[in-house]
């Protein structure tokens, strides 16, 4: 298995923290796990006709990949990310899981490109000028080194499986800063040459058909069943890698974006499905294994103070409430910078 | 630990895994800057309020009430940070009194600062010297929970009421026989009424052999050793054997009275003579039955006879222990309900005489499960009028509510065990010396053998001490049928 990046990981970790000693930090509890930005889609069509589907039950490996960042506090430079993956695959009935992580990041403006090239190059091999050409914002930071995480994460499982059905967190668009196009579709070849499917979830979308949510527009069939959707053309250098779907696994008004590699024949995507409905729980139409995924590299409240007694202990790091201006101005009516 | 919350006397303070705080425990909020320091009990510990733990304890059992098997790849070592956040506890705390200048006033009415204010545990000899838990008549009662000694003064039992109670087994007697010995050693003066017949060996050491207490423990077993002659008593305390004991009503008293002035003219104050002149006296039919009644019951007693010589004499006793020091054990086992009334009713009766005579300075009474032979005027007296004369009463008793409420607000001292029922700690809680929380937190968690003594006897810090073992021939055990088998 290739661990240059999370080798480089602990190093620019900690190389960072170094950089960081006896300042002080304001703490920042606003979680920046935000949705990945739809990518602007064009003359979208869903087609109403249901795909019914029937679970099959010949066993195989389900896994799941999920990554999290969270701004753990500002220093006067800069600011403390922290990042955390997790894989979970079920196998024998029984769900395992792999977490790595946290790791701890001092990001400034100063040293952002060293630190993002860096963990670039320890993954891709040459850092993509062209990514960070795209002016990387110090906010954006914690979501482009999860994300470069989360890519690495895909990338192992998709080598290390077999016949098997890996899940993924999103969309399979590429194109973007944090998803360049070979990338992603490096990783896709690389699952099928394994035997393995990508399937993808996204949670939350934004593609509408007729001013209506993919996902609202519902026909009141008996789940399992998917939709499918045609004509989405998204704006170079975006692409899609993989077919969208509108996939409700269970009872309940639950439905996702399900995106499949495309590369598969129509029959080979159902059959995808049909697999996933055969060998993991679904609830509420999501998969267990990518729900697990999604808890288990999630910062709770209580690890954000660890991590924060963390980096006050071993880095003499001084934890300091600046007073918080929304707070200041507007009293009861300041609801803080997410809200504003 | 970090200073959180202040509510009236109620501290709440943070505590982390590495320092271990229990129920109990003193600690010391030390305010440089003010110059002043507050002394805090522990009452209770708690799980801190830290945010995201449900989260955390729900996503370790996603797979059906079964832990995820997995691997945690953590570099930077975070899990122990936070294993540390998750585990720290929420101490309650009582404030008992704040230092200043190395003196101590009952006050918690200042606010220490919560940032800068320093947290350490007390150790209970700083906290026995600062509280001048101390005086020049020791009395060891155990090992507290630091490995010190908890030492009382001997004096601060002295004019006072006390409480021993806890359920049972759980060493009420063996304090009481550690506090009686302590006391007779001493030279005081003390009566125990022996319900069970457990202290009459207290003169023996555990293997049989005499020890320094031998020649001081006097048992008096009534009907036994222990009779009395009409002759020796004096009217008022047999008039109150019959009226409190025996329930003779007023005119029938009335009538008694003149019988018993008539024999004494005679010199003829036998209960051979006493039979016979009710027998004979010239009253109403019913008085006469009622008096006999309760002649008969004196007779039946045993305790009375008419044989003076070879008989205990209560006061000769006394005046021995009055010298050198003394327990009058009272052995009241094997002793109907109706002849221990009897006999406490002429112990109490003649206790109170030579008190009054000035004849004893005072008197230690030790009274197990007094509600068996106590009569209900007597709890009032002991605790009002008694004092008065020198009698200082320690309860003992595994039911609390048998003791009235009065008593427990006016107790100086209680020695409680381990209480787990929340009535009987409801009960206990009302004595005015402590407060409830205290009472209800600590005392459900005591082991056996461990006592919180509250009250004067630890100038009203409630400590925990672990009684220490006597060496003494023990007899409280409780005889059981399958004792010889494996």
């Amino acid at each position: 298995m290739d661990t240059a990046l999370p080798q480089r990981f602990i190093e620019q970790s900690l190389h960072s923290l170094k950089a960081v000693q006896n300042q002080t930090i304001q703490l920042n509890q606003q979680s920046l796990q935000q949705p990945n930005p739809e990518t602007q889609m064009h003359t979208l069509q869903l087609n109403h006709k249901p795909i019914f589907l029937k679970p099959i039950c010949q066993e195989i490996v389900v896994a799941a990949v999920d990554t999290s960042s969270m701004r753990i506090g500002e220093t006067s430079t800069g600011m403390l990310i922290a990042v955390r993956g997790a894989t979970v695959w079920k196998q024998n009935k029984r769900y395992r899981y792999m977490r790595l992580g946290p790791f701890i990041f001092h990001a400034t403006e100063e040293n952002k490109r060293e630190l993002y090239t860096t963990l670039q190059t320890a993954y891709f091999n040459t850092p993509h000028e062209h990514t960070f050409n795209s002016q990387i914002n110090l906010i954006q930071m914690p979501t482009r080194i999860a994300s470069l995480l989360e890519k690495w994460l895909q990338a192992m499982l998709t080598k290390t499986l077999v016949n098997s059905l890996i899940l993924f967190d999103g969309s399979l668009t590429a194109g973007t800063a944090e998803t360049p196009t070979h990338l992603m579709k490096e990783i896709l070849n690389t699952a099928r040459k394994k035997g393995n499917t990508v399937l993808a979830f996204s949670k939350m979308t934004s593609l509408r058909v007729n001013g209506h949510l993919i996902t609202d527009a519902l026909p009141s069939h008996k789940p399992p069943y998917m939709l499918e959707t045609a004509g989405l053309k998204p704006k170079p250098p975006i692409v899609l890698l993989g077919d969208v779907y509108v996939a409700r696994l269970t009872h309940g008004n639950y439905a996702f974006r399900l995106d499949i590699d495309r590369e598969f024949a129509y029959e080979q995507k159902i059959e995808a499905v049909e697999k996933l409905l055969g060998n993991d729980l679904l609830s509420q139409s999501y998969p267990e294994t990518l729900r697990l995924a999604h808890i288990l590299c999630t910062f709770t409240a209580n690890e954000v103070i660890a991590m924060q007694h963390y980096t006050a202990r071993r880095y003499g790091l001084k934890i300091v409430n600046r007073p918080d201006m929304h707070r200041l101005l507007f009293g009861p009516f300041g609801k803080g910078d997410m809200n504003a | 630990m970090k200073l959180y919350k202040k509510e009236g006397n109620i501290l709440q303070i943070l505590s982390f895994p590495n320092e271990t705080v229990e129920k109990g425990d003193y600690l010391l909020v030390e305010d440089a800057d003010a110059g002043k320091a507050l002394i805090a009990q522990v009452i209770d510990v708690q799980f801190a309020s830290i945010p995201g733990v449900l989260e955390e304890l729900l996503r370790s059992l996603p797979d059906g009430g079964e832990l995820i098997q997995g691997e945690d790849f953590d570099p930077l070592e975070i899990a122990p940070h936070i294993t540390y956040i998750q585990d720290a506890s929420l101490l309650i705390c009582k404030i008992r009194a704040t230092v200043e200048n190395e003196s101590l006033s009952p006050s918690s009415s200042w606010l220490p600062s919560r940032s800068q204010s320093t947290i350490r545990k007390l150790s209970i000899p700083t906290l026995l010297k600062l509280a001048k838990v101390d005086g020049k008549l020791p009395i060891v009662l155990g090992g507290t929970k630091d490995s010190s000694l908890l030492t009382i003064d001997a004096s601060s039992l002295d004019g006072r009421l006390n409480i021993i109670t806890g359920k049972k087994e759980t060493g009420k007697s063996h304090l009481s026989k550690l506090l009686m010995l302590n006391m007779v050693g001493y030279k005081a003066t003390v009566v125990v009424f022996d319900l069970n017949g457990e202290y009459h060996s207290l003169g023996m050491t555990s293997d049989g052999k005499r020890n320094a207490y031998h020649d001081k423990i006097h048992v008096l077993t009534p009907s036994q050793n222990f009779k009395v002659a009409l002759k020796q008593v004096n009217l008022h305390v047999l008039l109150g054997i019959l009226i409190h004991a025996l329930h003779l009503p007023g005119t029938s008293a009335r009538e008694f009275r003149r019988i018993w002035q008539a024999l004494k003219e005679r010199d003829m104050l036998s209960l051979h003579e006493l039979g016979e002149a009710i027998r004979n006296w010239n009253c109403n039919q019913h008085v006469r039955d009622a008096l006999f009644s309760r002649y008969h019951a004196l007779v039946n007693s045993g305790f009375f006879t008419d044989e003076t010589g070879g008989i205990t004499l209560l006061e000769e006793y006394l005046l021995k222990a009055r010298e050198q020091g003394g327990a009058i054990i009272v052995n009241l086992r094997n002793t109907s309900a109706i002849d221990r009334q009897i006999v406490v009713e002429y112990v109490l009766g003649k206790l109170v005489e030579q008190l009054t005579n000035w004849k004893l300075k005072a008197a230690f009474l030790f009274a197990e499960e007094a509600h068996l032979y106590l009569r209900e005027t007597y709890w009032d007296d002991i605790v009002t009028r008694m004092r008065h004369f020198g009698i200082f009463t320690t309860f003992i008793t595994n039911q609390p509510d048998t003791i009235r409420e009065n008593i427990y607000r006016q107790a100086d001292n209680i020695f409680l065990f381990n209480f787990t029922n929340e009535h009987d700690l409801e009960v206990v809680s009302r004595a005015a010396r402590v407060d409830a929380e205290t009472v209800k937190s600590i005392a459900r968690d005591l082991a056996p053998h461990h006592c919180l003594a509250l009250g004067r006897v630890v100038r009203d810090f409630p400590m925990v001490v672990k009684v220490k073992a006597l060496d003494v021939k023990t007899m409280g055990e409780t005889r059981l049928f399958f004792e010889d088998v494996d």
